[in-house]
């Protein structure tokens, strides 16, 4: 293209670029500008206090709680989603029939909204009545109290991060699966790989660079997870399965300091954005230069 | 051999379907019962089935002014994300330098934040603004954090669309403006329908922005059923009902999207 229709093209990135600035940009540097100031909303004006939150959070227990809670149910929850999901897909690769139906059926618990999902998921699990205890008190099996206990509840709650997101792992590897060439695939069986070894070595490494984007954006959400652990526990019992987002919400929203509560946001952006650096620079180096 | 080996395949994984589906069937069969029906030890699948529920949760608890409160917010985030996203990504799939490649990594970045570091921020300035509770700050959300998806998938369209048609098309005398309009853009009519459908999806969801931003006058359909369902299950036929409502339209949508729903879910990075 020439010049000038190089730079008149420009004008048609204005209108997103304005509506990005004023309300994706402005608000972030403005969440960055009151992480430094000791702010209650519903009290007097906001007090520079520098790095102070930062420190405070540092020091503060139910921040590394939080955190722990958060890494193990994003690790926990992608691991078993990325297994679910490659067992899922592969079986569907080798089906002949009924796939596609199978597939569309099978991605429901993703597409629902989220908060639907987990009041379904919690009508599962609610002690006595959910289908769940009422089924094995009928049996006189006594079960785990799955909501109530700190140990159960943050199980449940990984069971039903998989159960949403394990149908999204299928999906994308399904996806990778059916754009693999044949013909490597069948060289590798004349070459005597089956089952585990051809999965292992010839279909994952194949698939690297879609693993890594599904594990890539998995951690990335898996920061974002609210809706469902807000809808089945609220955090607890106690603060067993609070979150980072939780807890961000707590104090922002419950208890309204606004400043604080900002620097939980940038502590959490700045964990996300390593662990995903971490993730990408991981897979990345294991076959040199490539993917 | 093979064929028995087919069929215990499909067995096996219809068998997992069913597994996965559990929660939403029971959710449907709870909707459909009388309390006396719902809280039975063991659960019963052989009952009576009302639509009592349904009716009564929609009107007469008046879920419907939640649903219309959903579809005003979803109807606008669409006709104004869509359009700007779309000529963005034109821009973005005709000028490939450093500059837009950088732009393009900058959006998926955003992808990044977390969404409370944006409604914090939101929040305190639409309490100064006095735009707590209203449509537009719903809307002026749900477009900033739906951009980076619009422009991606648009963009995922435009790149197949041959150079040449603009070039074409200038050679005819058409304004820049006019090409967009009158060529290209019904080329990519498809990815126009695509990516809106999934701008419904993630508008009607979206949760944590109408839990903090909207109130009485405004609030959505998922904080209606949170803040119904999630306590008491005394009203567990009513809550089931309205949730298995909220969850219809999707339906709807899996229908029309079910071909598209690889591209749509990975920023139209994986095409499908």
């Amino acid at each position: 293209m020439t010049a000038t229709t190089h730079r008149g093209i420009l004008w048609f990135l204005v209108p997103s670029m304005l509506v990005l600035a004023c309300v994706l940009l402005y608000p972030l540097c403005y969440a960055l500008y009151l992480s430094l100031f000791d702010y209650y909303l519903a009290g007097d004006g906001p007090v520079f206090i520098g790095l102070g939150n930062y420190i405070d959070l540092l020091g503060e227990g139910r921040f590394w709680g939080a955190l722990s809670n958060t890494l193990i149910i994003v690790l926990a929850g992608v691991a078993l989603e990325f297994s679910l999901g490659l067992a899922l897909a592969l079986g569907l690769y080798r089906l002949k029939l009924g796939a596609h139906a199978l597939m569309v059926l099978l991605f429901i618990p993703h597409i629902i909204t989220p908060v639907v999902a987990a009041l379904f998921l919690r009508w599962i699990f609610v002690g006595q009545w959910g289908l769940i205890d009422a089924t094995a008190l009928s049996f006189g099996v006594l079960t785990p109290d799955w909501l109530g206990s700190p140990f159960w509840a943050k199980v449940t709650v990984i069971i039903a991060d998989t159960w949403k997101f394990a149908p999204f792992m299928m999906l994308v590897l399904y996806a990778g699966l059916q754009s693999l060439n044949t013909s490597v695939l069948e060289a590798a069986t004349v070459d005597g790989a089956h089952g585990w070894r051809m999965l292992t070595d010839i279909i994952l490494p194949l698939l690297r660079p879609l693993v890594l984007f599904v594990l890539a954006i998995r951690i990335m959400d898996a920061f974002r997870f609210f809706d469902t652990i807000y809808v089945m526990t609220g955090g607890g019992p106690g603060t067993a399965t609070e979150t980072l987002t939780l807890y961000t919400y707590a104090v922002g929203f419950a208890r309204l300091e606004v400043g604080k509560a900002s620097a939980l946001g940038v502590l959490t952006l700045v964990i996300v954005a390593g662990l995903v650096a971490a993730t990408i620079g991981f897979l990345y180096r294991r076959e040199k230069g490539q993917f | 051999m093979r064929w028995l080996r087919q069929f215990g395949l499909l067995a096996l994984l219809s068998a997992a379907t069913l597994v996965m589906l559990i929660p939403v069937i029971w959710a449907v069969l709870t909707s459909l019962k009388n309390p006396v029906d719902a809280f039975t030890i063991p659960p019963t699948l052989i009952f009576k089935p009302t639509l009592q529920y349904h009716y009564e949760i929609w009107f007469e608890k008046g879920f419907w002014t939640f649903l219309v409160n959903s579809l005003i917010i979803v109807f606008f985030t669409i006709v104004i994300s869509v359009p700007i996203g779309t000529m963005a990504a034109y821009a973005l799939s005709r000028i490939q330098t450093r500059q837009t490649r950088t732009l393009l990594f900058g959006l998926l970045a955003v992808r990044m934040f977390p969404h409370m570091l944006l409604a914090l921020p939101f929040f305190v300035v639409a309490r100064f603004l006095h735009l707590f509770d209203t449509y537009l700050v719903m809307v002026l959300a749900l477009v900033a954090i739906n951009q980076p998806f619009t422009i991606w998938l648009m963009r995922s369209f435009f790149v197949d669309v041959p150079i040449e048609l603009d070039e074409a098309a200038r050679m005819d005398g058409c304004t820049l403006w006019q090409t967009f309009i009158r060529i290209i853009v019904p080329v990519v009519r498809p990815g126009v329908v695509v990516t809106s459908l999934f701008s419904f999806l993630l508008a009607y969801n979206e949760f944590l922005f109408a839990l903090v931003l909207t109130g009485t006058r405004t609030k959505t359909l998922p904080v209606a059923i949170s803040e119904y369902g999630g306590e008491d299950i005394t009203y567990w036929s009513l809550s089931a009902a309205g949730a298995v409502g909220i969850m219809l339209p999707i339906l709807i949508f899996m229908i029309f999207a079910q071909r598209h729903l690889i591209r749509g879910l990975t920023f139209g990075a994986v095409k499908g």
